[in-house]
């Protein structure tokens, strides 16, 4: 704790250094928009005709210094009007701004001439994607559940294992390396009904942002990404209900000024009801899953605001009498917003989150449960110490609880014996400071660091091995196997069992070449200190997360990337091209029939092992007119190695590279939005990606009176190509102005050409024949939908 | 146990899912490679002394020729302790007997196979298994609650490691169902095993039905066959987005004059109960 005390002074003293500094006069206040008196998080807001200018932060908050004088200030945002104002910049003020969004009409939709500058060109900031919600409801999707998960899909450098398949993976990197925050809690899981649908609820989120590169020194923990989503604080101006009925489920959502207008509140629920519709039609197995988003805020007075939001989500599944399975997340948020000056923006927040899954086995009379949890407590700064530097600095610590299994027998007479495999704990912390530095007028610079330290603690026993090798390669019959356990070394309640640090340098540059072009580069370092175990071609909802400790290092992600950034035809188009190189050390892979299942020594089953993923990136967005859209191109190549290490051997694959199963050669997307008339607006997806790797077998054999297949190299075969199109329509009837209901109907078709892109190829014999067949798994044929949306 | 947990989330996704279809898949076509099936089982009441080995060949996974018979091999099993040597004859059709094998519970043997100027040799211990209690029938206590399955009860010995090879063919199926179990989570206690059949209109399974005669064979086996078997039937079952990454299964018949062409197979030594069901 002291070594925490010296660091805290350490700021303090940077940041009275700073401070002196300042002699010019700040500007500050919050963005709204209008209507619902949400703050706006990336509205642009600078002095006309400077260089001086900012964006908002997560908080709507913004904060300018300039010298005295007589200035033009403006205010915009993505698909909102702009807001001019005369300011006489001759003392500290406070101005708090309201933006009204662009109405519907289309001949308002017309590309306005003085569109402010663009300061995205300057800013240092790469590898970053933000995505609108009203962007991502428009998009066509399966079954009209309209899902952030799939949408960020389109995006380059995001793919994920195919439908049915729950999470995503950035630019080569696997599922568990993405950071996803819920209003900054953690979220270990993404998905409804094992991947078809995503657990966000599009009513409930104000916005997305992505962070496939170039992390920012504020957050930490996980090697390839970033996914940040923030719900709505609820709309502080009127009640009003939103909602929407589709073929999956149905969504409501509340929201209304609190407090005497003090704050607001918002509380979405979504429920699917697919299930009670087979129990109708007499099926006996269902799947169902619900959803709840909490937010309130408090405004304390000018400068201290409270909110409180929370998530709870479930699945359910019932195979007749047989099986159960329930599993979901559930997270809760303090925060406390609080200015300490014009210039100096905090937040501290404590936040929970659990993961848990749930297995009855009906049949065999137990059940199975497992889970995660954590607490977090993180205090981030905001220092906008002139136009030209601004700092980010903080702290947080997340202490975690792995429950990695337990078994239940649920009846006396069950033959299964009650079992609890170890539970884990840890604590990981983080320390950061980050600076964005406006060095001339064309070049900025973002540098930063993080220090993040992990600890893992008792109590629980550590399985000792014989030459410390929990798996040894036995070289006669060329196969990995299970060390010899050789007792076991029993930590005490907070006894350390391992402890890491490591240092995080991020840094990155623009450099604008002309009014309408930069180029950037960046390097992120990031540490990652939990691990989910998955050997399964998709990850599961039974997968567990395992902490680094004794047996498993924690993964390093050395990150470079290159991109160069355009705006042309009048800055109704642009381009954005990355190239990127990673590398991850210390990433596990698992054995030759590894068995992850109820196992209490996992570290038997891997082997540490390294990868690299480098790609080229391609983006060309059309902002503005009737169409909108993008057209998105990944180039990409992702690997993994594998040595025996300290087990012997040769390791996974004779310790040559092999693909992950993330690997893409080729992936495109185009996504397209066009507004037809005041009525009709049409969209459409366009989707080609190479074949996701897999092993094949490469002969088969006689054996026990069955053909066994013999199989080649792992992943060194591909699934074929994945393809498809989708069309929606979303009509919008003549309502009068005055009219407070507001309703849409939007109607999907999924897959329109009918591909049947295969989720997996299953080999086996037909138990008729006896031949060996090849078959074919395919989740979605064409699925037409339809939602009506509803808005009081 | 852990199988439930396998076919559990399948099962989910085989039901939210609609499609299946078999298409033409092209494979890789790995370099032929010697099969050894020897299954020295001795069912328990008899002396265990007709053994007999099969050799024959890899072919491409979608061959469908079935003649790969290997003759010409010899084949050796020899009784660790006494030094005792079985010598298995060459019928000429892939198949090489003994009439003269002599079982020992526990007693380790070694097998040595001479093919093409190679030799192939596995040592493995004789798994002694435990009886039967009951064979008897039910429909509750399988998948399908409506289904008849046939049940095998039997207690797992307490205070020590066990580990299950179940054999089922329904008389007139072409192919036999394989299953294992480790006692990790059911150590000492009885145990009760079904066997069910789904009804699936493409393959014309039928479901089982009175008068069907089911034979079951309960095998015990090593710790290190029980690795190599659990594998082999995940793989065979096929590998589905939630199975495992199939891998190059490797048995216990290595290659001693040239390592990497190890053969597949096994040489497993062990006791089995047979036994047959009529459904009433």
């Amino acid at each position: 704790m002291n070594d925490q005390k010296t660091k805290n002074s350490v700021f303090l003293m940077l940041l009275l250094t700073l401070t002196s500094f300042a002699q010019d006069y700040t500007l500050s206040g919050t963005v709204k928009e209008a209507s619902t008196g949400e703050t706006l998080f990336g509205a642009t807001v600078l002095f006309k005709g400077t260089n001086i200018g900012v964006v908002t932060n997560e908080y709507g908050f913004y904060s300018l210094t300039a010298p005295k004088g007589n200035y033009t200030l403006v205010i915009s945002y993505v698909g909102y009007g702009e807001i001019s104002r005369e300011i006489v910049l001759e003392a500290n003020q406070k101005i708090n701004v309201e933006i009204e969004e662009f109405a519907t009409r289309l001949d308002e939709i017309t590309v306005t001439a003085e569109e402010p500058e663009r300061i995205s060109l300057k800013k240092p900031e790469m590898s970053v994607s933000k995505l609108n919600i009203k962007t991502v409801k428009q998009m066509p999707v399966v079954l009209g559940e309209v899902d952030i998960i799939k949408s960020i899909q389109l995006l380059p450098g995001v793919t994920n294992n195919g439908e049915g398949s729950s999470g995503f993976n950035i630019r080569g990197g696997a599922a568990d390396q993405n950071l996803v925050l819920l209003d900054e809690a953690i979220i270990y899981n993404t998905s409804h009904l094992l991947g078809f649908f995503s657990i966000f609820n599009a009513d409930a989120i104000k916005d997305i942002k992505l962070y496939k590169g170039g992390i920012p020194a504020r957050f930490g923990g996980r090697a390839s990404s970033v996914l940040d989503i923030r719900q709505k604080d609820g709309n502080s101006k009127n009640f009003a209900l939103t909602g929407g009925v589709g073929i999956i489920s149905s969504r409501l959502a509340a929201e209304g000024p609190m407090f005497n207008d003090k704050g607001s509140f918002l509380v979405a629920g979504r429920g699917s009801y697919a299930h009670l519709l087979l129990k109708a039609a007499g099926e006996k197995n269902s799947a169902n899953f619900y959803d709840l988003n909490l937010k309130t805020n408090y405004e304390l007075d000018k400068k201290n605001r409270l909110f409180l939001s929370a998530y709870f989500g479930r699945d359910a599944f019932n195979f007749g009498d047989s099986f159960d399975s329930s599993y979901g997340n559930l997270s809760g948020n303090f925060r406390w917003n609080h200015i300490f000056n014009d210039r100096l923006f905090s937040n501290l927040s404590l936040i929970y989150s659990k993961y848990d899954y749930d297995l009855g086995i009906t049949i065999e009379q137990f059940d199975w449960i497992s889970s995660i949890s954590n607490y977090n407590l993180k205090y981030d700064l905001k220092y906008y110490v002139s136009d030209k530097f601004k700092l980010d600095f903080g702290l947080s610590g997340i202490y975690y609880d792995f429950d990695p299994g337990q078994i239940r027998p649920t009846s006396e007479t069950s033959a299964i014996n009650p079992l609890s495999l170890d539970r884990k704990r840890a604590f990981e912390s983080g320390l950061y400071l980050n600076a964005e530095h406006k060095l001339t007028d064309k070049l900025t610079l973002q540098y930063g660091l993080r220090y993040s330290a992990f600890h893992r603690f008792g109590e629980q026993p550590i399985t000792n091995y014989a030459n410390n090798q929990p798996v040894v390669y036995n070289s006669t019959l060329g196969i990995y196997e299970r060390g010899t356990a050789v007792g076991e070394t029993n930590f005490g309640k907070r006894e350390t069992i391992s402890s890491f640090g490591n240092l995080e340098p991020r840094a990155s540059l623009a450099y604008q070449l002309n009014e309408s072009a930069s180029i950037k580069a960046g390097y992120s370092r990031v540490a990652q200190y939990i691990h989910l175990l998955s050997n399964t071609t998709s990850i599961t909802p039974l997968d567990v997360w395992t902490p680094s400790g004794p047996f498993i290092e924690p993964q390093l992600a050395d990150q470079y990337a290159l991109g160069y950034f355009r705006d042309f035809m009048n800055k109704s188009y642009s381009l954005e091209v990355e190239a990127y190189y990673k590398t991850v050390d210390n990433r596990i892979d698992y054995i030759d029939g590894s068995d992850l299942i109820g196992n209490n020594t996992i570290e038997t089953e891997i082997l540490k092992g390294e990868s690299r993923a480098y790609g080229l990136e391609f983006l060309l967005r059309k902002n503005e007119g009737k169409f909108t859209g993008w057209l998105a191109y990944t180039l990409s190549k992702s690997e993994q190695r594998t040595s025996g290490g300290s087990a012997g051997g040769p390791g996974i694959s004779n310790g040559d590279w092999y693909n992950t199963p993330f690997d893409r050669t080729h992936d495109f997307s185009l996504t397209g939005a066009y507004q037809l008339n005041d009525k009709w607006t049409l969209g459409t997806n366009l989707v080609f990606q190479t074949g996701r790797p897999v092993t094949y077998p490469n002969g088969q054999y006689q054996y026990e009176g069955l053909s066994i297949a013999s199989f080649s190299d792992r992943n060194s075969d591909r699934l074929p190509a994945y393809h498809r199109l989708d069309l929606s329509a979303t009509y919008r009837p003549n309502r009068r102005p005055d009219k407070r209901w507001k309703g849409e109907w939007v109607f999907g078709l999924y897959n329109v050409y009918n591909q049947k892109n295969a989720a997996s190829i299953s080999f086996g014999q037909n138990v008729e024949t006896g031949a060996n067949e090849a078959t074919r798994t395919a989740i979605f044929g064409i699925v037409p939908s339809i939602t009506y949306n509803f808005k009081f | 146990m852990k199988t439930y947990f396998r076919i559990a989330i399948p099962l989910f996704i085989l039901f939210l899912s609609s499609c299946e279809d078999v298409i033409d898949v092209d494979v890789q076509t790995a370099p032929a490679r010697l099969t050894i099936e020897a299954s020295l089982d001795w069912e328990k009441g008899t002396q265990g002394n007709a053994q007999t080995i099969k050799l024959s060949t890899s072919t491409p996974f979608f061959d469908t020729t079935t003649n790969t018979a290997v003759t010409g091999a010899s084949v050796v099993v020899t009784n660790n302790t006494s030094a005792a040597q079985f010598v298995f004859s060459d019928q000429n059709n892939g198949e090489y007997t003994t009439q003269d094998f002599v079982p020992v519970l526990n007693q380790s043997y070694t097998l040595e196979v001479q093919y093409n100027g190679e030799t192939y040799r596995a040592t493995e211990t004789l798994m002694p298994v435990t009886d039967i209690t009951e064979l008897t029938q039910s429909t509750e206590d399988g998948f399908d609650d409506e289904v008849l399955e046939v049940n095998v009860i039997f207690t797992d010995p307490a205070d020590e490691k066990n580990f299950y090879l179940f054999k089922f063919q329904k008389r007139g199926d072409l192919l036999p169902e394989l299953e294992e179990l480790d006692d990790e989570f059911v150590n000492g206690n009885e145990i009760s095993w079904y066997y069910e059949k789904e009804e699936d209109e493409d393959t014309n399974t039928e479901e089982f039905a009175p008068g069907d005669i089911v034979d079951v064979e309960l095998l015990g086996i090593s710790e290190a066959y029980h690795n190599y078997v659990r594998i082999l039937i995940e793989q065979s079952e096929g590998a589905g987005l939630f199975s495992t990454t199939p891998v190059a299964l490797r048995g216990n018949c290595i290659n001693v004059d040239n390592e990497e062409n190890y053969a597949n197979g096994y040489f497993r030594v062990s006791q089995v109960v047979r036994e047959s069901y009529t459904f009433q």
